[in-house]
């Protein structure tokens, strides 16, 4: 790159680039954005689920951690900031344990989203991973529990949609789009991602719950409209949530975390 | 002497820019010694603090080329945490640095990370705060404390390191004049009775003038100039061709030796400058100069009618305040921090509700007004921009409030481009807030409001945190919006920026108005203004020892003035 003015000295070869890091991301990157899960916590947006607890807003920002911090400082982030939220804000959290679930799976499997080549094979054993949930919990429901199989797959329309979306180039699109200078379609992969990874951070929570707690028909029957249109809810503000933040982590120019995809 | 840190041509590149930010920097401070460091926004200043430490190449990364030692240590081959041990570091905003609960343990906190043994921590605690003179404050929250409190805090948190090095990057910017002095006292002390090195980047330059050792110029990534502050702000053209500022007294007499009389040396400090103006004194010409009060014979646009107001603590913040704000008047309101301006302010928003008495916008009770009249009759400008951006363009942040108001598209289109022709933002529309300049970022503030074309603007401590050129671009925008018929108050605490543009002055304490008069006669209520604890101009100063000294009284304000005032051909 040509200088205005010529450099006199030597260049120095710099090894010490964020030591205080986890896998990249600044420790106090990690601390704030903990603190946002923490304070999203604080707002219920939905009564039903929710591992016991009303269901809490920072639900729908945990895949922007992972695309903000990568997979395992994503993960860490909304993994801290929901343990202590559980403390601070027991309404919205329920049961400590399995809120945990979905917080770090949803912002780990986030920032597996990748278009380079480094981590591009993750999606392949995360999606086998992926279907020893889904062997348990439909055993669990249709062969355990009764549970007719039509209304399962209707039931569980946002963990199928979102696994379906993430072994399909979808998952490849919406991470193009998000790190798109063009904030319209960053928004539509935030909006895409949102749905695809609450889906699937939802699978895992979901199985927990279920073989702990477990639910009748009439409850299923319940659930059916009620769960896609939580995730209509988490998919829109975790768009309108991860634009603002995104647009203006680009406008200020802040370092990067080196997992960051946006 | 001996040298602490040596910086041998430091050049160095951010990821994210595309031109260097420091060029070629060859300097070396030594122990012991106060360098101020001084430059236009976008110099390298805070870059320039931040290679001292490390943080800059090894938390930002980009290419770095030079050597850069502090103790000895080169800042590449020792990590950031060694560095902790010898450099200390201060920024602009103390509540960006406070992160514990209680004094003693914010001042803990770093020497726990560093792992000094407990004992050494509870016998460092009150030797420093006794040196930033917060001794008994040990279990207080940082949050009950005065920002001058708060900044000496951030102090006294990096002194228990016991560094060799403190740096200070716009230390006192956010404070009121009483919290800088008392910063700038304990700063000076350190470095007189410790022997601590001080770099300080600073555009108060009356208190860098009367404190610092050496002044370095930094200007486009290169050091331009160093040397003592008297050969540095001496240089009065210089500094005003490069958008800085000197000191008043320097300004104030260059301006006499443009007249062709000899004022021996340009002064850098008052102390100097008033021992010189006795030789001077035949040559003064005092003229009346008459107050550009406004008087209007229309009903006032703001009426405040015997207004207490008592917070739920019990703090009395405003105490039977009655005052009438006229169109088309410029009207500053000053006062320690405390005095009740802000309470005031408030009010005229309907932010708060009075305890006693009532505000009138224009004659109607303001608790009558709905939020959508209230904001077509006035216009908020707070401190800091950012905390009323939060739209993802320029444009979409000035249109907000006209489309929420449910004004026609039509409508929204021409005053959001009116008001950001009047900005000049219309080439920045598309642009996000955030990569703008804070003034700039204010000024997208501003144009948000002037779109609802309210008739009163309210401007709080609009100067804070920007540097001269910055600070006299909002105020010219005030001047402009003035001159476009609008009614304009402004909260400063910067009073030496303000007599080109306010015509009448509140004066604030303990919840009353203690002054009501020109600005030409209230800049000159020397014991009353230090009753507030605001400090008159420099200029008002040297005025009023020239009225002693010749026995004519003038109520000068302004270098300008005051020079204007000598006249070399009468003799």
């Amino acid at each position: 790159m040509p200088f205005k003015v010529i450099p006199e000295g030597d260049e120095r070869k710099i090894e010490e680039v964020n030591k205080c890091a986890i896998d990249g991301a600044p420790i106090a990157y990690i601390v704030v954005l903990a603190a946002i899960v923490t304070a999203l916590s604080f707002i219920p947006f939905s009564i039903i689920l929710g591992s016991g607890g009303a269901m809490p807003l920072s639900q729908a920002v945990f895949p922007l951690m992972g695309w903000l911090l990568g997979p395992i400082a994503g993960a860490t982030a909304s993994g801290i900031g929901t343990l202590v939220a559980s403390f601070l804000s027991p309404l919205t959290v329920g049961n400590p344990v399995l809120s945990l679930v979905g917080p770090t799976v949803g912002s780990f499997l986030a920032g597996t989203m990748v278009v380079g080549k480094k981590r591009r094979g993750w999606w392949l054993g995360l999606s086998i991973i992926l279907l020893i949930p889904f062997f348990l919990y439909s055993h669990r429901a249709i062969g355990q529990n009764g549970i007719p199989t039509n209304i399962f797959i209707a039931g569980t329309l946002i963990e199928w949609s979102g696994f379906l979306l993430f072994i399909l180039p979808t998952r490849i699109l919406f991470t193009r789009w998000i790190t798109s200078s063009n904030l319209q379609l960053v928004a539509l992969g935030l909006f895409g991602g949102t749905w695809m990874i609450s889906g699937l951070s939802h699978l895992c929570a979901a199985t927990l719950s279920y073989s702990i707690i477990g639910w009748p028909l009439a409850i299923w029957n319940m659930l059916i409209p009620v769960i896609p249109f939580e995730n209509l809810i988490r998919s829109t503000v975790g768009m309108v949530i991860g634009v603002g933040v995104i647009a203006g982590l680009r406008a200020i120019g802040l370092v990067k975390s080196r997992e960051a995809i946006y | 002497m001996e040298i602490i840190a040596q910086l041998d041509k430091v050049s160095y590149l951010y990821p994210s820019s595309s031109d260097l930010v420091l060029k070629n920097i060859s300097l070396e401070i030594r122990k012991g010694e106060f360098l101020g460091i001084i430059g236009p926004t976008g110099a390298g200043k805070t870059t320039l603090c931040l290679t001292l430490n490390g943080i800059v190449p090894q938390f930002y990364g980009g290419r770095f080329f030079g050597y850069a030692t502090v103790a000895g240590l080169d800042t590449l081959s020792y990590p950031v945490s060694t560095f902790a041990r010898y450099v200390g570091a201060v920024f602009e905003d103390p509540e960006n640095q406070l992160l514990a609960t209680s004094v003693e343990n914010e001042i803990a906190f770093t020497l726990e990370n560093l792992k000094v043994p407990r004992e050494e921590i509870i016998a460092r605690i009150p030797r420093v705060l006794a040196a930033v003179r917060l001794e008994g404050m040990e279990k207080k929250q940082p949050s009950e404390l005065s920002g001058g409190q708060k900044q000496r805090l951030a102090i006294a948190a990096a002194l228990a390191v016991q560094p060799a090095l403190l740096i200070l990057d716009e230390p006192t910017s956010q404070l009121d004049p009483v919290g800088s002095k008392e910063v700038f006292a304990t700063i000076k002390e350190l470095n007189r009775s410790l022997g601590i090195t001080i770099v300080m980047v600073s555009h108060a330059a009356e208190e860098m003038a009367e404190n610092a050792d050496r002044i370095a110029i930094l200007r486009e990534g290169m050091i331009e100039k160093i040397g003592t502050p008297a050969e540095i702000y001496s240089q009065v053209e210089y500094l005003e061709q490069n958008a800085l500022r000197p000191p008043q007294v320097a300004q104030t007499f260059a301006l006499i030796a443009r007249e062709r009389i000899s004022t021996g040396k340009i002064p850098v400090t008052l102390k100097e400058g008033l021992a010189l103006l006795e030789p001077l004194k035949s040559y003064y010409r005092p003229s009346s100069l008459e107050s550009t009060s406004y008087s209007s014979p229309t009903s006032p646009l703001i009426s405040v009618k015997n207004l207490s107001h008592t917070y739920l603590s019990g703090t009395k913040a405003l105490e039977n305040v009655s005052l009438d704000i006229h169109s088309g008047e410029y009207l500053l309101i000053i006062g320690q921090n405390g005095a009740g301006k802000s309470t005031l302010v408030k009010h005229f928003l309907n932010l708060l509700s009075s305890t006693k008495g009532q505000v009138f916008i224009e004659g109607r009770p303001i608790e009558n007004l709905s939020v959508s009249d209230l904001s077509r009759s006035i216009g908020y400008v707070a401190q800091n921009p950012d905390n009323q951006i939060f739209n993802i363009t320029v444009e979409k942040e000035v249109s907000f409030a006209l489309t929420n108001l449910g004004y026609p598209v039509k409508v929204v289109e021409e005053r959001t481009s009116e008001s950001l022709a009047a900005m000049g933002l219309l080439e920045s529309r598309h642009l996000h807030p955030l990569s703008l300049s804070k003034g700039d970022r204010a000024r997208v503030v501003i144009a948000a409001i002037l779109a609802m074309e309210p008739k009163i603007i309210v401007f709080d401590e609009p100067t804070t945190g920007q540097d001269y050129q910055g600070a006299k671009a909002i105020l010219e925008v005030t001047r402009q919006l003035h001159q476009m018929g609008k009614t304009i108050i402004v909260i400063t605490h910067h009073l030496y920026l303000m007599p080109e543009y306010a015509q009448r002055v509140i004066i604030m304490g303990q919840g009353t108005i203690l002054l009501d008069a020109p600005i030409r006669s209230a800049y000159h209520e020397i014991d009353l203004l230090s009753k507030t604890y605001l400090t008159p101009p420099q200029a008002v100063l040297i005025s009023e020892d020239l009225a002693k000294l010749s026995g004519h009284r003038s109520d000068l304000l302004t270098p300008n003035e005051i020079a204007s005032c000598f006249n070399y051909a009468i003799f």
